[in-house]
């Protein structure tokens, strides 16, 4: 396991510092004024709750302008800015960009042995006195290990996350989590260690995104994981990238994560609730019907073309499935929550076990990935949220009910389970 | 009569079981040259891939979308190179076995012939293996790619794509292997031409209504995503 490094001038800067209780670090570059601005704005609308705690402000970005204003900073005793220098970033995706920034902010709270360290996106849109009130408050009054954040969101919102991503980590690791995989988190200071470290495996496959819960639930399964209702919207910079690149990036980072932590995860049964903090604003309504009719046309077009190379990566019984509902009517398809949970299984074993090339893998199922994503929305339509919200629960339990097939195909890779 | 018969036999009896007796040690010492570099073989491929795994080469070759892996998924490097360290074994001790052999005979033709073609067959053989990993590999990215751009006919495309390498791996093969001559240039020229013409008279005449929807398809798409993307985040 190798943690960030920090550079010379981020330590000699710490040095300075000395400690710190809370350190909020933005994994993305900022405009340094801007954050300052709104951090002094913070602590002072926070006023008497957080007047006892140090706060030291991090961001990406070290040039003298921003490192003689943080030491201007440096005389008020509540607010300290600290640029640091970003790694090196191997691979140039956006993800693997945040997780690096990420991980050096954990490395400089880890540095300064804060007590809590709330990590933000760049975009600065969950840098507001709530969000920080209710993290800071999780992870040193709640203690906390880690917190979480549940963003709100239409019934169309993070579908892959809906899909995939939630589901997956919450049947694997047992944590309910509706966001494993977010830009804003916090962690207690004795997490942030563990969480800046990646391991040499992932790191050397150059796609090691940073996936707090996956951390917290195999290293610490002791310390308990929150959740806080943040009420921001961020502005994904994913917008025009390829869906299918977009699967690899991140279903192709959570099998690889699964492929690692595989003596943790098969010991775990069941889920734990996570408490929740803060109010749930209203979730936007999406009032406009959705036309589903192109995804399941990439759906059929997969079905008919693809057929040789799912054969390599789903077993016959799946493949059965799938080809009864090429024959159903737009208005009856539906994939039904366990199969789906099967499929998804199925390709992270064929990842792990290299069945093809991980590129292939990943960008065969994302006709499958449109083919649920037409199924999902016509279901969701005409629920109400909070009827939305029980479905979605259905369907998360529903992949942990299929985790003893996962299990057996792990253990057992060539029988293939009718 | 019958005594000339029977000397003629006896006396052709005598020259096979001379001939025989001749080329038995040939053959024996083909058959230990043989197995001794395949035990070399076999063991040199254990530590070589022994030695790959302790410092950890897999790892270090799959940094990078291109890596081994990628290429041979099932294999992993340090085994793919444990196996051709094996194979080059197997490929000498044919060689150096051959040369025994004509060490206890009289003649050398055979091994003169073998040890000047070896090198092509070898060379032959690597493109072959490469152009058909080369044709799995681009036919089934082409399929992908082609389904995911929505692509009614990514199958043809796919299958296209793999037939023209190929045909080109063949035409290196043979022209490699000096078998053909001047036929198989000739001849992959007039096919892989005939291919390319075949495709365009096919997309052209044949397919023009479904290529122009599938093109149509494509031009209107845009503002269908548009409008779609503002309703659904995939994240």
């Amino acid at each position: 396991m190798a943690a960030v490094e920090i550079t010379e001038e981020t330590k000699q800067q710490v040095e300075r510092i000395g400690s710190a209780d809370v350190v909020v670090g933005i994994a993305g570059t900022v405009a340094p004024e801007e954050l300052r601005v709104r951090a002094e704005g913070i602590l002072r609308e926070l006023g008497s709750g957080v007047s006892s705690l140090r706060f030291v402000f991090a961001w990406p970005g070290v040039t003298p302008q921003t490192v003689a204003g943080a030491e201007e900073s440096a005389g008020s005793s509540a607010l300290t800015m600290v640029p640091f220098s970003p790694p090196a970033q191997g691979a140039a995706e956006f993800w693997s960009g945040v997780s690096v920034n990420q991980r050096a902010v954990l490395s400089l709270a880890a540095s300064l042995n804060a007590r809590a360290c709330i990590v933000l996106g760049p975009d600065l849109a969950a840098l507001e006195p709530h969000s920080i009130q209710l993290l800071t408050y999780a992870i040193l009054d709640r203690q906390c290990g880690l917190v979480m954040p549940v963003y709100p969101a239409a019934k169309y919102d993070g579908l892959l996350n809906i899909g995939i991503l939630s589901p997956l980590s919450r049947a694997l690791y047992g944590r309910r989590v509706r966001y494993p995989l977010a830009f804003d988190f916090a962690a207690s200071g004795a997490l942030c260690g563990s969480l800046a470290r990646t391991s040499a495996l992932a790191e050397s496959s150059g796609n090691s995104l940073l996936w707090p819960v996956t951390v917290a639930a195999t290293q610490f399964p002791q310390v308990p994981v929150g959740q806080v209702h943040i009420e921001v919207h961020h502005k994904v910079a994913t917008e025009g990238l390829e869906l299918s690149a977009l699967l690899g990036q991140l279903a192709g980072s959570l099998f690889q994560e699964m492929d690692l932590c595989a003596s943790h995860w098969q010991r775990i049964r069941g889920s734990q609730a996570t408490p929740v903090w803060g109010n749930a604003s209203d979730a936007p309504t999406d009032s406009q019907a959705i036309d589903t009719q192109p995804m399941l046309d990439s759906f059929l077009l997969g079905s008919k073309n693809l057929d040789e190379v799912w054969r390599l990566i789903l077993p016959p019984n799946a493949l059965l499935e799938l080809r009864k509902l090429t024959r159903l009517g737009p208005d009856q398809f539906r994939i039904p929550d366990d199969l789906w949970a099967c499929i998804v299984y199925d390709f992270a074993l064929a990842y792990r076990l290299r069945t093809m090339s991980r590129v292939h893998l990943l960008g065969a199922l994302t006709p499958l990935y449109l083919g649920w994503v037409a199924s999902w929305v016509r279901e969701v339509s005409n629920l109400s949220s909070a009827a939305a919200e029980q479905r979605l629960e259905q369907f998360a339990r529903a992949w942990e009910e299929k985790k003893p097939y996962l299990l057996s195909r792990w253990r057992w890779p060539d029988r293939f389970n009718p | 009569m019958w005594q000339q018969v029977e000397q003629s036999l006896h006396s052709s009896m005598g020259r096979v079981m001379n001939k025989i007796a001749t080329l038995l040690p040939g053959i024996l010492a083909f058959i230990v040259a043989f197995l001794f570099f395949l035990l070399i073989g076999w063991l040199l491929s254990v530590v070589v891939t022994r030695i790959l795994t302790a410092v950890r080469f897999d790892e270090r070759m799959g940094r990078g979308a291109n890596a081994m892996a990628e290429w041979s998924p099932r294999a992993t490097p340090s085994l793919l190179i444990g196996r051709i360290v094996f194979w080059c074994f197997v490929i000498a001790g044919i060689v150096v076995g051959a040369s025994a052999f004509e060490a206890g005979t009289s003649e050398n033709i055979l091994s003169g012939w073998i040890l000047g073609y070896v090198p092509r067959v070898i060379g032959a053989a690597i493109l072959l293996l490469a152009g058909n990993v080369l044709a799995r590999f681009v036919s089934r990215s082409v399929l992908i790619t082609g389904v995911n751009l929505n692509l009614s006919y990514a199958r043809l495309l796919s299958m296209g794509v793999r037939w023209m390498i190929l045909v080109l791996t063949g035409a290196m093969v043979l022209d490699h292997l000096a078998l053909g001559g001047a036929i198989v240039e000739l001849g992959f020229g007039i096919l892989f031409g005939g291919i390319v013409f075949a495709l365009a008279l096919a997309v052209g005449l044949g397919s023009r209504d479904l290529v122009s929807r599938s093109l149509e398809r494509e031009a209107a798409r845009p503002v269908e995503v548009a409008q779609q993307s503002e309703k659904i985040h995939h994240f």
